[in-house]
């Protein structure tokens, strides 16, 4: 990964922790689903793709959606001048990283404990 | 890990893995502490036990109940005057406290007999009060008694009552975090979906997390009806005994207190299919995008957004006072659990404090995440930090303030510190737009207060200067500032109410016509 790209995510993913809870629910598997969900359903919306929100539950990750591309693009004028195929790749690394932040690499030892 | 080993508890090394200093490059895959772990014999910890993390905590801002401790009466000590979780019910909570008032004699022959015996003089001393939660306490969980039991046959014999029993005693946890995880599991299990609440809205909520400290749930409430959102239930903090048991019918539980009440928006999630939405009641941007998102949800974000607008219109110029004159102002930020994460960014983006240091007495490595991802570069993280490496810490860090209980805060008066009660607050309500500006006053006043000046000298050597006057607040806190900021025009000091509830009791809120082919 380039620098200019790493440089980015490292931006994006800095607003994500200094202003958003959603990536740190209780356990690893409602952690992974968050970020993909929201992560993913961000990926759209910062691309100008629809996005599928019927369920309750799809809905709730849409609305985190929405408030985090919108402040992505107040905060990071360089976004809106990429195209989808770059936002994508720039999304999917966003995704890797914050994966390996809250799941993968974290240090927090109650994520796999089966019970809430 | 960039551990931090504090001098004074070199001798408890095991303490080492409980603290970590933020440093460069540092991330949570690099710099986290331990946390939730049993106190380490030695380290004379400020936790509250298990019993006080479900009693005081979570039940008793229920506002509509008896609430009984089965033990002596010291357990009930955090009652009447440490706590303040206000009502709109005259404040019956707090205002009447139960313990059966078990003594030596009840630990040979067993407390059950007293125990029902208090039960019914309870119920007969408040004949309108028809709720009673009952919480169990380390002798008589020791001794066995079943109080779900005595419970049971109470309400064969009184069926107009309702009674929930907490079996959380202090030894069930290793904090009053256990408590909480506890009493949450036990509500759902023992009351969810045992009575049918009336819906009056499309856009229904059940507020969780949020324990009405100084007002806070009336605050927020006045958003959600502003919004033409039903409020189903707020667990638990001004909330009622029977809206708590409904809670299954909410459309969506929006969470504020992650650490005392996510078990129950776990359990929601999975066994009624309601979403949990984490939100952020404290800080104007932070505020404002959970109003934003709860009226995404529902497709209602105009009635958000007018709210925003018309708050930050409102109180935007008064915080930026208070952030004028407290740029730089070194912060330990030393709460219970929550706030640690709740404040630390926000309080550094909006009021330009440096938070220093945080720390948490009953969080969990979860909790610390959080704070840790929200702080800056170069913060003194501790997890249930004992009195001498607080004072350790103040010395270190040379604090302008800390935020923390009424305890550890009177610890830190003593070495010159001024301190603001992070749980129970000064001046609050702290939540909402004006809460925010409240808290920013409050910090203002803490750290300006022409007293510590006075309160630092010792009359025993130093030099007393009898030869000018007091000086004020504004006169230490303006001293450095440009001309051009001190009579800024747009600038102001808060100006709301010493009381800012009283407006919020004979409020009418709008009626917003419902969607026929919606009600449920
Ligand atoms: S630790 Fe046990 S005895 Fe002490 S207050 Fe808690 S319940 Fe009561």
């Amino acid at each position: 990964m380039d620098d200019l790209t790493q440089d980015r995510i490292g931006q994006l993913i800095d607003y994500i922790m200094k202003n958003c809870l959603w990536q740190f629910h209780s356990r690893a598997w409602d952690r992974t689903r968050q970020n993909e969900n929201i992560v993913g359903m961000t990926t759209k919306i910062l691309c100008g793709e629809p996005v599928e929100a019927e369920t309750p539950f799809d809905k709730c990750y849409w609305v985190d959606a929405v408030c985090l591309a919108d402040a992505y693009r107040a905060r990071h004028p360089w976004l809106t001048e990429m195209n989808a195929d770059g936002i994508k790749t720039l999304m999917t690394g966003l995704l890797e990283r914050l994966e390996y932040l809250t799941v993968t690499g974290s240090l927090n030892a109650e994520l796999t404990d089966q019970h809430y | 890990m960039p551990y931090h080993e504090f001098e004074c508890s070199k001798v408890i090394p095991e303490r080492k893995e409980h603290a970590v200093d933020k440093e460069p490059g540092e991330d949570l895959t690099s710099c986290l502490p331990k946390g939730y772990l049993n106190t380490i014999p030695g380290s004379i910890s400020e936790r509250g036990c298990a019993y006080c993390g479900a009693k005081h905590v979570i039940g008793t801002p229920m506002k509509d109940v008896l609430h009984v401790s089965h033990g002596p009466v010291g357990c009930t000590y955090d009652t009447w005057q440490t706590k303040r979780y206000i009502s709109d019910a005259d404040n019956f909570q707090l205002k009447y406290t139960f313990a059966t008032d078990v003594k030596e004699k009840h630990i040979v022959f067993g407390a059950e007999k007293m125990l029902k015996e208090n039960i019914h003089q309870a119920f007969d001393a408040f004949p309108e009060i028809k709720r009673m939660t009952i919480y169990q306490t380390c002798a008589t969980a020791l001794i066995g008694d079943d109080i779900g039991a005595i419970a049971d046959e109470v309400m064969e014999e009184r069926p107009d009552v309702d009674i929930f029993v907490c079996n959380s005693p202090g030894f069930a946890g290793p904090s009053q975090s256990g408590g909480h995880h506890k009493i949450n599991i036990a509500w759902v299990n023992q009351k969810v979906g045992t009575f049918e609440p009336e819906i009056t809205s499309d856009y229904v909520i059940n507020y969780v997390g949020e324990y009405n400290i100084q007002g806070d749930q009336e605050v927020m409430q006045d958003f959600f009806r502003r919004m033409g959102i039903q409020v189903l239930s707020t667990f638990t903090g001004n909330g009622t005994y029977d809206e708590l048991r409904g809670m299954h019918r909410a459309h969506l539980n929006v969470l504020e207190c992650a650490r005392s009440a996510e078990y129950i928006c776990n359990e929601l999630r999975v066994r009624y299919g309601i979403p949990r939405l984490d939100i952020d009641g404290f800080g104007f941007e932070a505020l404002g995008n959970s109003l934003r998102k709860i009226g995404l949800f529902f497709g209602i974000e105009d009635r958000a957004q007018a709210i925003i607008d018309e708050e930050t219109a409102k109180w935007k110029p008064q915080l930026d006072w208070y952030k004028e004159r407290l740029q730089g102002k070194r912060v330990c930020l030393w709460p219970g659990g929550s706030k640690l994460w709740h404040w630390a960014h926000a309080i550094e983006a909006e009021m330009g404090v440096k938070v220093v240091s945080l720390y948490t007495k009953f969080g969990h490595q979860g909790d610390m995440e959080k704070g840790i991802a929200r702080c800056s570069e170069g913060t003194l993280a501790i997890d249930d930090p004992n009195e001498l490496e607080s004072l350790e810490a103040m010395e270190l860090l040379k604090p302008h303030v800390i935020f923390t209980g009424k305890r550890p805060g009177e610890v830190a008066k003593k070495v010159g510190v001024p301190y603001l009660n992070a749980h129970a607050y000064h001046n609050g309500p702290y939540k909402g737009f004006e809460g925010w500006v409240r808290f920013a006053r409050d910090i203002y006043n803490a750290i300006y207060s022409p007293i510590h000046q006075l309160s630092e000298l010792d009359i025993s050597k130093d030099e007393i200067p009898g030869n000018h006057g007091f000086v004020t607040r504004r006169m230490l806190s303006d001293a450095d500032l440009s001309d051009e900021i001190r009579n800024a025009p747009h600038l102001s000091e808060y100006d709301g109410k010493f009381d800012c509830l009283a407006a919020l009791k004979d409020k009418t809120y709008p009626e917003f016509p419902r969607r026929v082919a919606a009600a449920e």
